[in-house]
């Protein structure tokens, strides 16, 4: 009896130890914690512009998250509910790359979305989310 | 690469159509590749075509700033969205390549005020239809007057 108790705490014990690294990781990087929460993602599909798009979440090259700033700063100058042709032609205007084609990018993202009176708004929270990953 | 039927049978304003319709309508289209950039209407300009999306992404720029972003498969571009009076009132440009079926829009009008159950369809099709993408571009006071466009 007392080496079965013995034997089964010194299994617990080294399966708590096994397993000690993974609660270090949740420690050092708590918000896999809230991950365990969130919706679960569709499966990551590529576009033809190379980004890499999850459910309302953008995976953006370093040069990819560049334009989505250049973005940003160009949406900031305008008001909350704004002209989306008037952003397009802005994006023109201040040579952002690809200007069509990114700017699909923040639509298909929902970082950029319309307010079903013919103006579009900016999600920034989106926007911090997605190109602090 | 879908056919025009396929699209048509996907397309929530012709989808209703019986197969005799189906028919009569589909030769009347061509296909039209899009590419990133393009301008497929110009505000001002004569308006010739309507369009019906199979693929990519459009940016119809209308008056005052407003505007509607279609890119679903069967998503058509015509009366409201895009024309008024013989003219284009939309400047379309495309924001990701794909492929749209244009139709003259003439021959488009022409069918839409026959007096048949197949026109009632589509034109009670387009409400609802306007209604989901882009409400603030319907023409009240000339809801039923098809012409116009």
């Amino acid at each position: 009896m007392g080496i079965t108790i013995v034997f089964s705490g010194l299994v617990l014990l080294s399966f708590v130890i096994a397993q000690l690294h993974k609660g270090l990781d949740l420690y050092e990087n708590p918000r896999k914690i809230k991950g365990w929460f969130s919706l679960k993602k569709k499966p990551v599909k590529k576009l033809d512009n190379s980004l890499e798009v999850k459910e309302m979440l953008l995976v953006l090259t370093e040069e990819q998250k560049e334009i989505a700033k250049q973005f940003a700063l160009l949406v900031s100058t305008l008001e909350d509910h704004f002209s989306l042709p008037r952003l397009l032609e802005l994006a023109r205007i201040s040579g952002v790359k690809n200007f069509h084609s990114n700017l699909n990018i923040l639509l298909k993202s929902d970082i950029l979305f319309p307010d079903k009176e013919g103006f579009f708004c900016w999600d920034q929270d989106l926007y911090i989310e997605t190109i602090s990953n | 690469m879908a056919s025009i039927s396929d699209v048509l049978k996907k397309s929530t304003i012709f989808n209703s159509l019986e197969e005799i319709d189906l028919q009569r309508i589909i030769p009347l289209f061509e296909r039209r590749g899009l590419y990133t950039g393009d301008v497929l209407s110009t505000a001002g300009n004569t308006a010739q075509y309507f369009f019906i999306l199979e693929r990519g992404a459009l940016l119809l720029a209308m008056e005052d700033g407003k505007s509607v972003v279609l890119a679903t498969l069967g998503d058509f571009i015509a009366m409201e969205l895009l024309s008024d009076r013989g003219r284009y009132k939309t400047t379309m440009t495309v924001l990701e390549d794909g492929m749209v079926f244009s139709i003259p829009r003439l021959s488009f009008l022409d069918i839409i005020q026959e007096d048949t159950p197949g026109a009632a369809a589509i034109m009670q099709a387009w409400q609802g239809y306007l209604d989901q993408t882009a409400p603030f571009a319907k023409n009240i006071a000339d809801i039923d007057v098809p012409a116009i466009f």
